[in-house]
């Protein structure tokens, strides 16, 4: 460790999305920062997105490639309270789920801000998207976002972006569908490089963006903005360091994170003026409720009791279409870069639609080896075998990401009698679909019928009866709001209760829209670390 | 040369012309490593041999060799098949976004007891008409014979579709390569100029 300080000006917990923006603009603003991470590094070099299922010890059917994301025991140390079929993304790996995601960044609307002034149902966000929008900006160019500003209000844009990805022949077949029914299909954004960016390579069009991107094309917190912390002098990244609880001095203020150290299995310490969290929103929530004291017996800034409730994120529904135009062509490589494409919502455009919120498609979100219609098709046999290579050219899939309502009694809770590998008690997930998340799983359906029937092929929908979450969107255990008494943290994600402490991963979001999360985690961190740097200048915090 | 390094010349180059040299200048993908069941030694860990040698033909009628390429024999399937159950593997996760209710995992006393069945019919019937009146019933299965149809067929599907014959002959999958630009659609372009053609015919009528 060298010459590191007693005591750090701030401790982030957590490496992902949040962290990395975090860890970035405060090592620039000058602060001496130490970085918590309960996982390790990966060396791109050594994933093994590019192995073939035969070449896997069990054909990747134990997910062997994502094995690198989920370290020690995070996959099982949770327990589910719950009927509905969800699930959460708990990452432990340098990076955090940037480690492996399809990158898909898109901003929110300025509507997304608003859910009780528009609707009366939720609540509205201490912040306003113009007050976000600078941030998403300088975000945007940060991290390098393919894609065009497609003058939709409902998906605003900057006017900086790399050029997009192109479109596969699926793609264009399924513009003349959207056309004639007047439903937008524009060129995905992602934080992928379609050119050199930032001293990172263009992206190599393997479709495993999954699975670990190799070529450090996909945005990721260890390729981007962790380096860019650490050239400053000022970051001191602890990996391997599993926080176990944040604890405080006499006033009730943050003053050391607990952690184990997970090779020693040892409990260590370490101080710090100001105490960031960016673990996710299971992770970040289960901390604050673990970290009890006198002065928070009900976990650390949860004198509100909002702390792990208001646990919500996005209802998907899919469907796989064999395109007929393609059927019996010869094959291509089609993998790309999984998402090329994007159906931004268009059903706010109904004002009878009956529901608040909204959906929209994803679209070729992975790869093309595995022909997953034979897993649906009935019949066996030569026919078979014939019709399922004859139809695989066709191959177009399409997801509904649903917005899921924030109500109070979907919350994440701790269990003090079931720890995990180091000690400390585990997450336990409670989550129903309410009214509003199946009518809104209902419209995406019917808004996917109707462009199915626009589409010559052979269809196969999913027969779930009922919606499955959380998409890995999981957002909104230790909201922001401006009330003290429903919401933990301000418009600049820090505690209400107490002032050195900040939550700026997914946890923060007061509401969810259908937008992919990830964006907006991170510019809510660049705004949130701005704040930080002003405020210590100042002396207040 | 490090991995990173050529990857970093290959973004960097722009013209195809030399990516085909530069392509040659990375490792295969394809990396010599075998999963157990492909390695050439397999030693079964749960079938017994005569029940092996019954997985093997069924799921050779069910994915049968044809002009175009292997079948689930050639496939070791059947092999797979003795690793994933002996080791409690869920075929669903064969699909990343597999859909969870196909219900497609056995125990593996009822693998057994499956087979066994199918070993009791033989002494009646040959074994096409055993798997014909086990797949009639495929889309609502009632009896034992039936509902062991479709996992057998599940497993014989993500097994074959998993393996190097398949992937590469079966289905000439094209991906999984590095490829420094996404090729333009071709199909689409050609539609697209059909489509024109009809315009302005239809105009000038």
């Amino acid at each position: 460790m060298g010459n590191q300080p007693q005591e750090f000006d701030v401790c982030i917990v957590g490496s992902g999305a949040a962290g990395g923006f975090m860890a970035k603009e405060l090592c620039e603003g000058g602060a001496k920062v130490i970085m918590l991470e309960g996982g390790k590094e990966v060396d791109p070099v050594d994933l093994l997105s590019h192995k073939w299922p035969y070449e896997l010890p069990y054909a990747n059917l134990r997910r062997e490639k994502q094995a690198y994301f989920y370290q020690g025991d995070v996959a099982t140390s949770i327990r589910y309270e719950t009927q509905a079929h969800v699930h959460v993304d708990r990452a432990r790996v340098l990076g955090g789920r940037t480690m492996h995601w399809n990158a898909v960044t898109l901003r929110y609307a300025p509507q997304d801000f608003r859910e009780w002034s528009l609707a009366g149902i939720e609540d509205d966000w201490p912040l306003t998207y113009e007050e976000l929008a600078p941030y998403y900006d300088r975000v945007e160019q940060i991290i390098g976002v393919c894609g065009n500003e497609d003058g939709l209000d409902i998906l605003p844009g900057g006017n900086h972006y790399l050029p997009p990805l192109p479109w596969r022949c699926s793609e264009h077949i399924l513009k003349r569908a959207t056309d004639s029914l007047n439903i937008p299909l524009i060129s995905v954004r992602k934080a992928v490089l379609t050119k050199p960016y930032d001293d990172r390579p263009a992206c190599h069009h393997c479709g495993h963006c999954m699975d670990g991107c190799d070529a450090t094309a996909i945005f990721s917190s260890p390729n981007c903005t962790l380096p860019k912390a650490a050239v400053t002098g000022n970051f001191t990244l602890r990996q391997n360091a599993l926080a176990r609880e944040i604890l405080v001095d006499r006033e009730g203020l943050a003053r050391a994170v607990s952690f184990v150290d997970t090779n020693t299995q040892k409990t260590e310490e370490v101080k710090a003026r100001i105490v960031v969290l960016c673990c996710a929103t299971v992770e970040s929530a289960r901390l604050l409720l673990n970290s009890v004291s006198p002065q928070h017996p009900a976990g650390l800034g949860n004198s509100s009791g909002v702390v792990g409730r208001y646990l919500h994120g996005h209802i998907n529904a899919p469907v796989q279409v064999y395109l007929k135009e393609l059927q019996g062509t010869k094959p291509i490589n089609q993998d790309g870069a999984t998402d090329h494409v994007y159906i931004p919502r268009f059903d706010y455009r109904d004002s009878h639609r009956g529901y608040a919120g909204g959906y929209a498609f994803q679209v070729n979100y992975d790869s093309y080896m595995f022909p997953r219609h034979a897993r649906l098709m009935k019949g066996y046999g030569a026919d078979f075998k014939r019709e399922v290579r004859t139809m695989q050219p066709g191959y177009l899939v399409l997801l509904g990401v649903g917005k899921s309502l924030a109500v109070n009694q979907n919350y994440v809770s701790v269990d003090k009698n079931q720890v995990d590998a180091y000690g400390i008690p585990i997450p336990v997930v409670h989550f129903q679909f309410v009214e509003n998340d199946m009518l809104v799983w209902q419209g995406m359906i019917k808004g996917l019928r109707q462009i199915v029937s626009k589409l010559s092929g052979d269809v196969f929908f999913n027969q779930s009866t009922s919606p499955s979450g959380l998409a890995s969107h999981e957002v909104g255990t230790v909201r922001m709001g401006k009330n003290p008494k429903t919401s933990a943290l301000n418009s600049f994600c820090q505690s209400h209760d107490v002032k050195n402490l900040f939550v700026t991963d997914g946890s923060c979001f007061t509401t969810s829209s259908e937008k992919n999360p990830t964006l907006t985690i991170m510019a809510l961190s660049m705004r949130s670390a701005e704040y930080i740097i002003k405020q210590r200048k100042l002396g207040v915090i | 040369m490090q991995r990173r390094t050529v990857l970093k010349i290959i973004a960097l180059s722009a013209l195809s012309t030399q990516l085909d040299v530069l392509s040659a200048m990375l490792p295969p993908t394809q990396s010599g490593e075998r999963a157990a069941w492909e390695a050439g030694n397999y030693k079964l860990q749960f079938f017994t041999e005569a029940e092996n040698e019954l997985m093997d033909q069924l799921m050779e009628m069910i994915i049968p060799a044809d002009n175009h390429s292997g079948g689930a024999h050639a496939a070791n399937v059947s092999l797979f098949a003795d690793w994933v159950v002996s080791n409690g593997c869920n075929i669903a996760n064969a699909d990343l976004f597999a859909n969870s209710s196909i219900s497609s995992d056995l125990q593996k006393s009822e693998w057994r007891k499956g087979l066994q069945l199918f070993k009791e019919e033989a002494a009646k019937s040959s074994t096409a008409d055993i798997l014909t009146r086990a797949a009639a019933g495929e889309a609502n299965p009632q009896t034992d014979l039936e509902h062991f149809f479709v996992t057998l067929k599940q497993m014989t599907v993500v097994g074959y579709y998993c393996s190097e014959v398949g992937i590469h002959q079966e289905l000439e999958y094209q991906g999984n390569i590095v490829l420094p630009e996404f090729p333009e659609c071709a199909h689409s372009n050609a539609v697209a100029s059909e489509m024109k053609i009809e315009e302005s015919r239809t105009d000038t009528k």
